[in-house]
């Protein structure tokens, strides 16, 4: 099993685990992924942001 | 007219906004209010008053929101048409590397207070092409699973997946573009 993936494949990861759940090893690829590389890092935070976000706004919308 | 009846009209704009989002498209999303409002004028006891007005109709509405997608995707319009740009090609290299690296948006907080921001976000959702809007909308907004979407639409799950990765990709392009770059770093 290999644990090193590219930026590409950490972004597409990164998305689809906003739809379901991941793997067990591609979390583990994740967080390897993630401690050495910055831009992945924060592209996963920014991804947060913008889940908390569409939570917020649907709470707005539907209130 | 009954005061209930004068309450429920006056809601029909918000309801249309919300169904155009969501609809692409004037026609259906003027049909799944219509609905909605006579659903709610027909059964107004249907409405025991525990939550507001407005979360009874949006929940009426969400239901006709899916007829229509379920009636129109017959059409096989939903998925042609769409933006076909692979937004990968314009995020990473060859290496498959990030071209630029993204951002630090600081802490959420100094944005998810703020009102502008969630305009922001709205318009960026409409900007999304038309299939993508409506899938991203499908899930975040209609809050149904990916097999959910896939059976409403007809359309397979490896489009699906595609279109919601380019959705979220344009998206935070969009917020990238539009709030984080112009207020520079919030941490």
């Amino acid at each position: 099993m290999r644990f090193e993936r590219s930026c590409r494949e950490v972004t597409r990861l990164v998305l689809e685990s906003q739809d379901r759940e991941l793997p067990l090893a591609d979390k583990l690829a994740l967080q390897i992924h993630w401690r050495i590389c910055d831009g992945c890092t924060k592209f996963k935070n920014q991804t947060e942001l913008m889940r908390e976000a569409m939570k917020r706004w649907r709470g707005y919308r539907d209130e | 007219m009954s005061e209930f009846a004068r309450q429920v009209e006056s809601l029909r704009p918000q309801l249309l906004r919300y169904a155009r989002s969501q609809l692409r498209n004037d026609a259906w999303a003027e049909d799944a209010v219509s609905d909605t409002l006579l659903a709610a004028l027909e059964k107004p006891q249907a409405f025991g008053g525990q939550s507001q007005l407005k979360t009874w109709l949006v929940g009426i509405l969400k239901h006709k929101v899916i007829d229509q997608l379920r009636r129109h995707t017959r059409e096989a319009t939903i998925l042609s048409q769409d933006d076909e740009t692979d937004v990968d090609e314009l995020l990473f290299d060859a290496n498959d590397h990030w071209r630029d690296q993204p951002q630090d948006w600081g802490n959420p907080e100094a944005c998810l207070g703020q009102r502008q921001f969630f305009e922001v976000l709205e318009a960026c959702m409409e900007h999304l092409p038309a299939t993508q809007g409506r899938v991203f909308m499908m899930r975040e907004w209609l809050d149904l699973d990916t097999d959910e979407i896939c059976k409403e639409l007809a359309i397979t799950s490896t489009n699906l997946w595609v279109l919601l990765h380019r959705a979220r990709l344009r998206l935070r392009e969009c917020l990238q573009q539009s709030w984080f770059a112009s207020r520079g770093q919030t941490a």
